[in-house]
């Protein structure tokens, strides 16, 4: 029997917030109210009880993912920027990728950073396109769970 | 630890309910009766919790029979909230809020409630006078029994109920608070 969700808002809802911060900086109350809603939406259709914190941790982290990828939308450019704008959406987003292995976070910074497509990683990496795509969301992935 | 905003929490509210994913509502409203917990459903109030029940069963046991999307708001309940206290603090006489039974599982209590919804204010009536009015004379033991499960007690006026002794009898929420309510309504007992 799941629990009523607002009491997991209740008990969850302080660390949630400050998990927020640490990935989405003073954008972190969006991202918790956008995570929220996701777990609503998902919650009804939850096969147990167990780990909801924990759940509540991937879905928070999930929407400050997103949420950084929205505020770099893809933009098509012939020639990948040279130079990484340093602002404090990329401070936040340094400090997101910051538990990943330098590989990991290489990958996350071409990716969502200077907006380049899996060619344009590719590219830049000397691999090729699937290979870049999976180095991707490797990284994503083990972000989600290092959070969880 | 960072403090939950209580506008984070409202603006996730309104947008649950906005887009349907809300099973319930709650609120918590101080009244002279004490701390009640108010839960909303689709159909109208179906709980409303005294201090002396523990607010995680009641909730729960709204969870297991709507859905477990329990939202917590003032804001999306201010209107119940504004009638409830209006109600309780002697502001107006009247408290006309849309009531949902579901809780009560068992036909005959769901009658004994709904006929005790039509016992007005200032009137009392007897446990053996609403077993009759529900349908069955035998039954004032069973009309106990409904009156201390009431799910919605004050808008189910069940603190109108009184023994065939006409004292003051027994009260989910506790004889003082009958006895309040019934002061409140200007009711005569002995």
């Amino acid at each position: 029997m799941l629990p009523p969700f607002w009491t997991l808002v209740e008990a969850h809802g302080d660390e949630l917030l400050a998990h927020a911060r640490k990935l989405a900086g003073d954008d972190a109350e969006d991202v918790l109210q956008d995570a929220l809603l996701r777990a609503l939406r998902a919650y009804p259709r939850l096969r147990h009880a167990e780990h909801l914190r924990a759940w509540l941790y991937r879905v928070t982290t999930t929407a400050a993912i997103d949420h950084h990828r929205r505020r770099r939308p893809e933009v098509a450019t012939a020639e990948p920027p040279a130079t990484v704008a340093v602002d404090d959406d990329y401070d936040d987003f340094e400090g997101l990728i910051a538990p990943l292995n330098e590989t990991a976070r290489t990958a996350l910074r071409l990716r969502f950073v200077d907006d380049l497509d899996y060619d344009g990683i590719a590219a830049r990496l000397g691999c090729s396109t699937v290979a870049a795509r999976q180095r991707v969301s490797t990284a994503v992935r083990t972000l989600r769970e290092s959070f969880a | 630890m960072t403090p939950l905003p209580e506008s984070l929490l409202e603006s996730v509210a309104a947008a649950a309910v906005r887009e349907g994913l809300a099973d319930a509502i709650f609120t918590r409203l101080d009244t002279p009766l004490g701390r009640l917990l108010v839960v909303e459903g689709p159909d109208g109030i179906v709980r409303i919790a005294f201090p002396g029940e523990p607010e995680d069963r009641a909730l729960a046991e709204v969870a297991a029979a709507l859905g477990p999307n329990l939202i917590g708001s003032d804001t999306q309940l201010h209107a119940e909230r504004d009638a409830l206290s209006a109600y309780l603090e002697g502001a107006t006489a009247t408290l006309d809020l849309p009531v949902d039974l579901r809780l009560t599982a068992a036909p005959f209590r769901r009658t004994v409630l709904e006929r005790l919804r039509d016992v007005p204010r200032g009137q009392t009536v007897s446990y053996g006078e609403l077993a009759l009015r529900a349908g069955n004379p035998r039954a004032a033991r069973a009309v106990g029994t409904a009156c201390a499960r009431n799910p919605v007690p004050i808008v189910v006026p069940c603190h109108r109920v009184l023994p065939g002794t006409g004292k003051l009898g027994n009260y989910g929420g506790g004889p003082e608070r009958k006895r309040a309510l019934l002061e409140l309504e200007g009711a005569y007992f002995s």
